[in-house]
C-alpha cells in the first residue's frame, strides 16, 4: 500500500490507527478534511487527531468503516455494538457524519 | 451508526458539557474568524481542519449557531468589500483578470469554509431556513462585488466592448471571457440575463442593424448572404466558446431579424443578383445559402417560394405563348422538359428537396402548361417524334427516363382526354405505317398511362395493339389458304383489321381502287368474312400505304413508297401518259382536298416529282394536266413520296378536334352527374358542380356552364327533376 492511500487517525489518548483512505472516507467529515481545497494540516500530513474520541470508540469506528465498505449494500451481516458503547458511538457518528 | 445515513435525529449534549465558560462562544468564534481570515489570505496550511470543524460543531451543538452564521456573513462581507475595492482599483485591461483571479480565490475559500462549517450546513441551516454557506457566498459575491456601483456597469461595458472588438476582427482572450461569463452564470441565470445577456442582445441588434444597412447598400444579394451567413456562424461559434448555450437561439434570432428579416424583400428582388438572377444562372450555392438563411425566419421561405413561383410562371407563360415556339412542337416540349429539369435540379441541390418548393414548382407548371390549349397535342407529338425516331439506338433505361418525363408533363395537363384523343391518332398512324421504333417503349408508355389514369383511359389504346397482332395472324392465315392463287404478278396485300371504336377512324371516304388491287381485296374480304361471321369490313383507303415498282424513261427502276391515294393516282398512268385533274378525280373518286394534297406531293416536290404538271405552279388547280415524268431521276432506289407524317394540326383541324372532344365530354359529364345523384338522391346545384369537377378532374376540367347544360338535358330526359320548393335543389328520379 502506498502511503498516500493510507490515513492515520489518532484518538484522544494518542493511539494511532492507520487505515485505508477509502475506508476513512466513509465518514463525510473525514472526506471533506482530506479533499478540501487548500492545504489544511490534515491533508498535508495524512493524519487526523480526534481529541474528543476515545481509543475504544475510534477502534469501533474503524471497524465500522471496513464493515461498511464490505457489507453496506447488503443486509446479510449485522454490525455488533456493545450496549455500553452505544451513546458515545452515536455522538461520534453525528460528529463524523457517518 | 448501525443504520447509516439516518440524519434526522438530534443529539443532546452531555450534561457535564452544559456548564461552559460564558466566554466560550466568543472564544470559539474568534478561532473560526481567524481561520476564515487565514483562508482568504492563502494561509490555510497551518490550520487543523479537525479543530475548526470541531469548534463549529460545538458552537452549533451548544445553540450558538446564530452567532456562527451572522459572524460568517459579517466576516465574508468585509473580505468581499476589500476584494471589491482591489478589483475596482485595477486599471484597464487588468480589470477582468483581477476579477477573474479574485473570483477563483473566493470560490476556493468558499469551498473550504463550507467544508469547515459543514455541520452547520447540515443541521442549523435547514432547521432555521437560512441560505446554505455556498449559496450565501455566491450571493454575497454578487451583491458586494458584482453589483457594486462601480463594477456593475464597468463589467458589462468591458464585456460588450470585448465582443465588439472580436466582431471587428480582433483577437480577444476567450478563456478569460469564458471564465467571467461562467461566473455570471454561476451566480444564477437571472444575474447572467440581467447583467449581461439582455444588454448583449440589445447591442448586437444595433450592431447588426447598422452593419446590414451598410452591406445592403454596397453588396449584391449573393455577397450579402455570404456575409450574413458568416456573421451567423460567428455568433454561433461565440456562444459555443464563451456564452451560455441558452443564449444561442436569442442571439441567432437577433442576427436573423436584423440581417435577414428586415431586408428580405429587398434581397430577393435585387436587380441583377436577386432570386431571379440566381435562378437564371443556376447559382446553386447562393440559392442554397438563401434557402438555409431564409428558413430561419418565419416568412422567409414563403417569400423565396413566391418569387420563384411567379418567375417560373412568367417564363413558362412566355414559353407556351411564344408563337415562335409553337411552330415546332417537339422543340416546345423539349423546352418544357428542360425547364423542369432545371428547376428540379435547383430544388434538389439548393432547396434540400423541400416539399413545399416541389409543390410550388408543380403548380406553376400546371398553371402555364394549361395556358396553351395545344399543350396536350404537342406533348403527344413529342412522344410521337420520340417513338418514331428519337429513341432509335437509345438504351432501354434512357427510353424509360424520357417516357417518365413525358408522363410528368402529362400529369400537369388538365385536359387529359384531349391528350388521349391526339395520342390515339398519332399512335394509329405510327402503328399503321409501321413506324414505331420499339414496341416495348410503346407498351411501357401505355402501362404508365394506365397506372396514372386507370384502365378506362388505355383500354382503347391497348385494343389497337391487339388489332395489330390479330391482323398479322389473319394475313398469315389468308396467304396460307389462298397462297397458290396469289403468286405471280398480283400485288401483295397487307390488311390491318381495325376494330371500330378503338381507332380514331375518320368518316371513311372510299375511293376507287385500281382493278389489280380490287381483286386481291375482294379475295381477302371473302376470306375474312368466311372465317368471322357477322362482321363488316370497310376499307380505310385514307390510312394505307403502298410500294410501287416503276420504270422510267431511261430504263432506270425505282421503288416508290406512297400512300394508297397516291398509288391509285399513279396506277392510272400505267394506261395513259396525260391526264387532267378532272379525269383523275373522276377515275379515283378521291375527296378533292386529299387529291390535291397527294397530287401536290407527286408533282410539285423537287426530287420526288414522278409526275409533271402543266402549267408549272406550286398549287393544284381544277384544270391542270398531269404527265408521267419520264425524266425523273433519283440517287436512291427507294423513293419515299409525301409520307403523311403526323404534324401539328392546322387551325380548322384543331377546331374540329376540339369539337369532337367537347362532344365526347358530354356523356362523361352526364354519367358523372347520374352517378352522383344516384347515391345522393338530392343535391343542390353548387355541390353537383363541385362533385362532378372532382370526379372528372383526372381526365379534364369540366366547365360549369357545360355541366349546367348537361343537368338541364338530364331534366328534360327525366333523369332528374327540380325540387318544387327549392329551385336550386335537384332530385334523382329512379
Amino acid at each position: 500500500m502506498k502511503k498516500e492511500d493510507m490515513v492515520k487517525l489518532i484518538s484522544s489518548e494518542g493511539f494511532e490507527f492507520v487505515i485505508d483512505k477509502d475506508a476513512a472516507m466513509v465518514s463525510q467529515t473525514i472526506y471533506n478534511m482530506l479533499t478540501s481545497p487548500g492545504s489544511f494540516s490534515e491533508t498535508q500530513h495524512g493524519e487526523v487527531t480526534f481529541p474528543e474520541i476515545s481509543t475504544t470508540i475510534l477502534e469501533k469506528i474503524c471497524k465500522y468503516f471496513y464493515w461498511h465498505l464490505q457489507f453496506a449494500s447488503g443486509k446479510e451481516t449485522e454490525f455488533h455494538i456493545e450496549p455500553e458503547l452505544t451513546l458515545e458511538l452515536l455522538m461520534a457518528a453525528n460528529y463524523l457524519h457517518t | 451508526m448501525s443504520a447509516p445515513k439516518k440524519k434526522n435525529f438530534q443529539i443532546e449534549a452531555f450534561k457535564h458539557r452544559v456548564v461552559v465558560d460564558p466566554k466560550y462562544p466568543e472564544k470559539t468564534w474568534k478561532i473560526l474568524e481567524h481561520a476564515i481570515h487565514e483562508i482568504y489570505n492563502h494561509n490555510a496550511s497551518g490550520l487543523s481542519f479537525e479543530e475548526l470543524y470541531r469548534n463549529a460543531y460545538n458552537m452549533v451543538l451548544h445553540k450558538f449557531g446564530e452567532k456562527l452564521y451572522s459572524g460568517l456573513v459579517a466576516t465574508m462581507t468585509s473580505h468581499l468589500s476589500e476584494i471589491s475595492k482591489s478589483i475596482e482599483a485595477a486599471q484597464g485591461e487588468l480589470f477582468l483578470e483581477e476579477l477573474n483571479r479574485k473570483w477563483a480565490d473566493h470560490n476556493k475559500a468558499l469551498q473550504m469554509i463550507r467544508d469547515i462549517l459543514m455541520y452547520m450546513d447540515r443541521t442549523f441551516i435547514p432547521s432555521t431556513h437560512k441560505t446554505p454557506v455556498h449559496e450565501l457566498g455566491l450571493n454575497l459575491w454578487r451583491d458586494v462585488v458584482i453589483h457594486s456601483s462601480k463594477t456593475q456597469t464597468r463589467l458589462r461595458d468591458t464585456l460588450l466592448e470585448l465582443v465588439h472588438r472580436e466582431r471587428n476582427g480582433e483577437v480577444i482572450n476567450r478563456g478569460l471571457m469564458r471564465n467571467i461569463i461562467k461566473m455570471l452564470m454561476d451566480l444564477g441565470s437571472t444575474v447572467y440575463q440581467e447583467d449581461f445577456e439582455h444588454h448583449f442582445l440589445e447591442v448586437s441588434a444595433d450592431f447588426y442593424r447598422l452593419e446590414s444597412q451598410q452591406f445592403i447598400e454596397c453588396c449584391d444579394c449573393g455577397d450579402y448572404l455570404k456575409k450574413a451567413e458568416r456573421r451567423l456562424n460567428e455568433e454561433m461559434e461565440r456562444v459555443s466558446h464563451y456564452l451560455d448555450t441558452r443564449s444561442l437561439d436569442k442571439i441567432t434570432n437577433v442576427v436573423e431579424k436584423e440581417m435577414i428579416e428586415s431586408h428580405m424583400q429587398r434581397l430577393v428582388h435585387m436587380e441583377n443578383s436577386g432570386i431571379v438572377n440566381m435562378l437564371v444562372n443556376d447559382k446553386y450555392e447562393d440559392l442554397g445559402r438563401m434557402y438555409n438563411l431564409f428558413r430561419r425566419v418565419p416568412t422567409g421561405l414563403s417569400i423565396v417560394r413566391d418569387v420563384m413561383t411567379s418567375y417560373i410562371r412568367d417564363t413558362g407563360k412566355q414559353l407556351v405563348t411564344d408563337p415562335e415556339r409553337l411552330r415546332d412542337p417537339v422543340d416546345f416540349v423539349q423546352r418544357l422538359l428542360d425547364l423542369k429539369d432545371k428547376y428540379d435540379k435547383i430544388i434538389s441541390l439548393a432547396f434540400g428537396n423541400d416539399k413545399t418548393f416541389q409543390n410550388a414548382l408543380n403548380s406553376s407548371f400546371e398553371y402555364f402548361i394549361n395556358l396553351n390549349t395545344r399543350s396536350p397535342e404537342f406533348i403527344s407529338l413529342f412522344v410521337d417524334d420520340k417513338l418514331r425516331k428519337g429513341l432509335r439506338g437509345v438504351s432501354e433505361e434512357d427510353v424509360e427516363v424520357v417516357l417518365d418525363k413525358v408522363m410528368m408533363l402529362f400529369r400537369y395537363l388538365q385536359e387529359k382526354d384531349v391528350f388521349e384523343k391526339y395520342y390515339k391518332q398519332h399512335l394509329a398512324k405510327r402503328l399503321l405505317a409501321g413506324k414505331t421504333v420499339s414496341d416495348d417503349a410503346e407498351r411501357s408508355l401505355i402501362v404508365k398511362l394506365k397506372t396514372e389514369c386507370g384502365y378506362q383511359f388505355t383500354s382503347k389504346l391497348e385494343g389497337m395493339f391487339t388489332d395489330m397482332k390479330t391482323s398479322q395472324d389473319t394475313m398469315q392465315g389468308f396467304y396460307a389458304s389462298n397462297g397458290p392463287d396469289l403468286v405471280g404478278d398480283s400485288p401483295t396485300l397487307a390488311v390491318q383489321v381495325l376494330t371500330t371504336g378503338s381507332w380514331p377512324t375518320q368518316p371513311s371516304a372510299t375511293c376507287n381502287l385500281p382493278a389489280e388491287i380490287l381483286g386481291v381485296c375482294e379475295k381477302f374480304r371473302s376470306y375474312y368474312l368466311g372465317t368471322h361471321t357477322g362482321r363488316r369490313l370497310s376499307w380505310q383507303t385514307n390510312m394505307g400505304t403502298a410500294d410501287l415498282k416503276a420504270t422510267f424513261g431511261k430504263g432506270q427502276k425505282h421503288e416508290l413508297n406512297v400512300s394508297t391515294y397516291q398509288m391509285c393516282v399513279l396506277m392510272l398512268f400505267n394506261n395513259a401518259d396525260r391526264m387532267t385533274y378532272k379525269e383523275i378525280e373522276q377515275a379515283t373518286e378521291i375527296p378533292a382536298s386529299d387529291l390535291k394534297r397527294c397530287l401536290q406531293s407527286l408533282a410539285c416536290v423537287k426530287g420526288k416529282n414522278v409526275l409533271r404538271k402543266e402549267p408549272m405552279s406550286k398549287d393544284i388547280a381544277e384544270d391542270d394536266a398531269f404527265f408521267f415524268n419520264e425524266k425523273f431521276t433519283s440517287k436512291l432506289y427507294k423513293v419515299k413520296i409525301g409520307t403523311v407524317v403526323a404534324q401539328r394540326e392546322s387551325e380548322p383541324e384543331n377546331q374540329e378536334t376540339r369539337q369532337r372532344v367537347e362532344e365526347d365530354r358530354k356523356p362523361q359529364i352526364e354519367a358523372a352527374i347520374v352517378r352522383i345523384m344516384k347515391s345522393r338522391r338530392m343535391l343542390d346545384h353548387n355541390n353537383i358542380i363541385a362533385e362532378v369537377t372532382k370526379q372528372l378532374q383526372a381526365r379534364f376540367l369540366p366547365n360549369p356552364v357545360i355541366i349546367k347544360k348537361r343537368i338541364e338535358s338530364l331534366i328534360e330526359r327525366e333523369f332528374l327533376e327540380r325540387d318544387k320548393n327549392d329551385r336550386k335543389m335537384y332530385r334523382y328520379l329512379a
